[in-house]
């Protein structure tokens, strides 16, 4: 056989939600982003910098949606999060004191202590507080692809009742990703995997060439694909269509048996924040006292039990190890299986929410590290590949229509369309509609109207994120996301209501556009 | 504390959402003026007359109101506002009308609903196979080192507004850079050669 027997398509979804309160000075929903800085983005950058500095080969797709990509560059949010590195800098340091006699925390503590430390360095130095640039530079050395996502993350197979809505959502997208990174993005990750037929001529004609998919929506394509998941289709309309392969996702997804759930590995869930003394813990939890997890964890997973054990940093580690070395033997032992049966080297696409690796999973970075210089070093099976080039090398793919799917829980549309969240559709789809509306009616608006224009269509943008409606389902912090997706079409409604009238509340529309500060070249012409 | 959201919006409408092969939700408005239309219009049979959703396949046709493969109807509350129910067969279309039944069986529809096409809930029985190529184009950053510089004539943007002017000069340079990353590096592939 020759090399490669097959290619290996990791890609890692980063995304979080639009969260930035000026309103307030301490606002908990925005250490999501905070945590994920610390915890996932700049150990991948870490990682990923240091296979080039090593010589090892690799490549990786990562989406960097466009809420998270504004949140990054934020200097508000660049600005409370340097206060949350140093607070937290200033409990591990704290925590060295506190466990001078207790060798095995201390040990934990003093590593915990010189990782903040280090993440402060980087993020300030290193990246100049700027991690969407340190993306950039990896993907301009061709080892990272960076794709789009859904303006907002909005789940396509249901705004899809107001056709402009979903066309919105990637003409703002696409627009945001050339501002970013100076050219058009060559794919996307469709929002939580959401397809229906015919989204691909939207993509189209937004200039996107590939998306993924859940499995079924490959399996169940029409006609059936020859080669299954392991080569991507193109829609009728040239768009590639490249389908989660479940071997490799059931690895690292699965709460029982995939490697997260390892015993050695730390516990998420137990967390100083709620295990120390309250006077002690109180100046690091959130302002009304209320305790939350700081990101200091002592315990590993154990089993199930309550009596979890204290973790131990290189046992861990050599378990990371050794499940990437598994992961790779699965992966070669998938390509030769597959590769007699086919005409190409069968393709394997991975995908993973990028906040798995490193906050939830806390070794995850590293095991992505260990499997890169794994593939790159011990290895002639498989070579790890980026969608675009996998197209550059195989341009004569199948014509197959994918089947409507998504990646929640039991394939279809039902994590977002349910008894806990379908009240916000009426909403949702009328504001669509209304924005629409206010295009016709305003052709060419200049000046204040102009600008209420636009930020009617920032708070539609921002109501559409699937985010608010998985909220609701999950059911933990679903105030918050039912507040969000409220104040945002209550504040569409009153810039439509005020544009009709053609009376605008200027000092409300200026509030409006410094909280609501999403897309500032936002064009509102995008919702025709 | 939220803001306070419309609970109407002054209209009488129909939507339906696909939730998987199965299951369908549906939600809906009627105003008091579509209620007084339906009271004018079926008179004194609207009483007893129930509230439904026809639900009309339409799968594979262009629908023009009566050539639906079949109808059935779902009794409704009308002040439920919302409804889930479930379909016994995968990869159909649907659309839906919105109205009453009076006891005589004569139907009066309020509203129409949008399409929706249920998804398919197993492998495709085709197995015909079409193959394409399509080739696929590689998107480069500006490169400012780049010999080579585009100018457009003046005659291109004469009768264009500002706006106009500059969604086209920006569609030539995208178009120019396109065409200049195929040939990788920014030139044409006579001069690769000489340099």
């Amino acid at each position: 056989m020759s090399f490669p027997v097959g290619y290996l398509c990791l890609v890692l979804h980063c995304h979080l939600p639009y969260v930035r309160h000026p309103e307030h000075d301490n606002f908990l929903e925005e250490n999501w982003l905070f945590e994920a800085i610390t915890d996932t983005y700049v150990p991948l950058l870490r990682v990923m910098n240091g296979l080039v500095r090593d010589g090892a080969d690799f490549r990786l797709t990562t989406t960097l949606s466009p809420p998270l990509i504004s949140m990054l560059r934020d200097p508000l949010l660049i600005s409370r999060y340097e206060r949350h590195i140093n607070k937290l800098i200033d409990l591990a340091s704290k925590e060295t004191h506190r466990t001078r006699d207790q060798p095995e925390f201390h040990r934990l503590a003093t590593m915990y202590l010189e990782r903040f430390v280090q993440t402060r360095q980087a993020f300030t130095q290193e990246y100049g507080r700027d991690l969407v640039g340190g993306f950039d530079r990896l993907q301009e050395m061709g080892k990272l692809e960076i794709i789009t996502c859904g303006a907002t993350h909005g789940f396509m197979p249901l705004l899809n009742v107001v056709p402009s809505a979903v066309r919105a959502q990637l003409r703002t997208a696409v627009a945001h990703y050339e501002e970013t990174f100076g050219r058009p993005p060559h794919g996307i990750w469709l929002p939580e995997c959401g397809y229906y037929p015919g989204l691909d001529e939207c993509l189209r004609d937004v200039g996107l060439q590939f998306f993924f998919t859940e499995a079924h929506g490959l399996l169940y394509a029409d006609p059936r694909p020859r080669y299954g998941l392991h080569t991507p289709v193109f829609c009728p309309t040239g768009v590639a269509a490249f389908a989660r392969d479940l071997e490799s996702s059931k690895q690292v997804w699965s709460a029982e048996e995939g490697y997260p759930g390892d015993s050695a590995y730390r516990d998420y869930y137990r967390d100083v924040g709620w295990d120390l003394d309250y006077d002690y813990i109180r100046p690091y939890i959130h302002v009304d006292g209320k305790r939350i997890n700081t990101g200091i964890k002592y315990y590993r997973i154990t089993g199930k039990t309550d009596h979890k054990q204290v973790y131990d940093r290189a046992t861990a580690m050599e378990r990371a190890a050794s499940h990437a070395g598994n992961f790779m033997f699965n992966r070669e032992k998938q390509a030769q299986w597959l590769a007699p049966m086919m005409d190409r080297p069968p393709i394997t696409v991975a995908p993973y929410d990028a906040e798995l690796f490193g906050h939830w999973w806390f070794e995850g970075p590293e095991w992505l590290d260990f499997l890169f210089r794994k593939l790159h070093y011990d290895q002639h099976t498989v070579k790890p590949i980026t969608p675009a080039e996998y197209l550059e090398r195989h341009d004569v793919n199948q014509v197959c229509t994918p089947c409507a799917s998504s990646w929640g829980n039991k394939g279809y549309n039902d994590v977002w369309c349910n008894r806990a969240n379908d009240w916000i559709y009426r909403h949702l789809h009328t504001a669509a509609q209304r924005m629409e509306e206010l295009g016709r009616w305003f052709p060419n608006a200049e000046g204040p109207a102009r600008r209420a224009l636009t930020q009617a269509g920032r708070e539609l943008l921002l109501a559409q994120s699937s985010d608010w409606a998985f909220i609701m389902k999950t059911g933990t912090m679903v105030e918050y996301a039912v507040k969000r997706t409220k104040d945002h079409i209550a504040r569409f409604t009153g810039l439509y209501e005020g544009l009709k009238a053609g009376q605008i509340d200027e000092g409300w529309l200026k509030d409006l556009e410094e909280k609501d500060n999403i897309f500032p070249n936002l064009d509102y012409k995008n919702f025709s | 504390m939220s803001s306070h959201i419309p609970d109407h919006y002054g209209r009488t409408e129909l939507v339906l959402l696909v939730v998987d092969p199965y299951l369908v939700s549906a939600y809906w408005d009627v105003t008091q003026e579509s209620l007084w239309h339906a009271h004018g219009t079926l008179g004194a049979e609207m009483d007893g007359a129930r509230a439904v959703i026809r639900m009309y396949d339409i799968s594979l046709i262009h629908f023009d109101g009566t050539n639906a493969h079949h109808q059935f109807d779902i009794d409704i509350g009308l002040e439920a506002r919302a409804w889930y129910f479930s379909l016994w067969k995968p990869e159909k279309s649907y659309c839906a009308d919105l109205g009453f039944v009076a006891r005589t069986g004569r139907f009066h529809a309020l509203t129409r609903s949008n399409i929706i096409h249920t998804p398919r809930a197993g492998p495709s029985t085709r197995t015909d196979e079409r193959w394409m190529r399509v080739q696929f184009m590689r998107r480069r950053k500006p490169d400012p080192k780049r010999p080579l510089e585009y100018l457009a004539g003046d005659d291109l943007f004469r009768g264009l507004s500002e706006a106009e002017a500059r969604a086209l000069r920006l569609r030539l340079a995208r178009d120019m850079r396109d065409a200049l990353g195929e040939f990788g590096g920014g030139l044409p592939t006579s001069l690769k050669g000489a340099r």
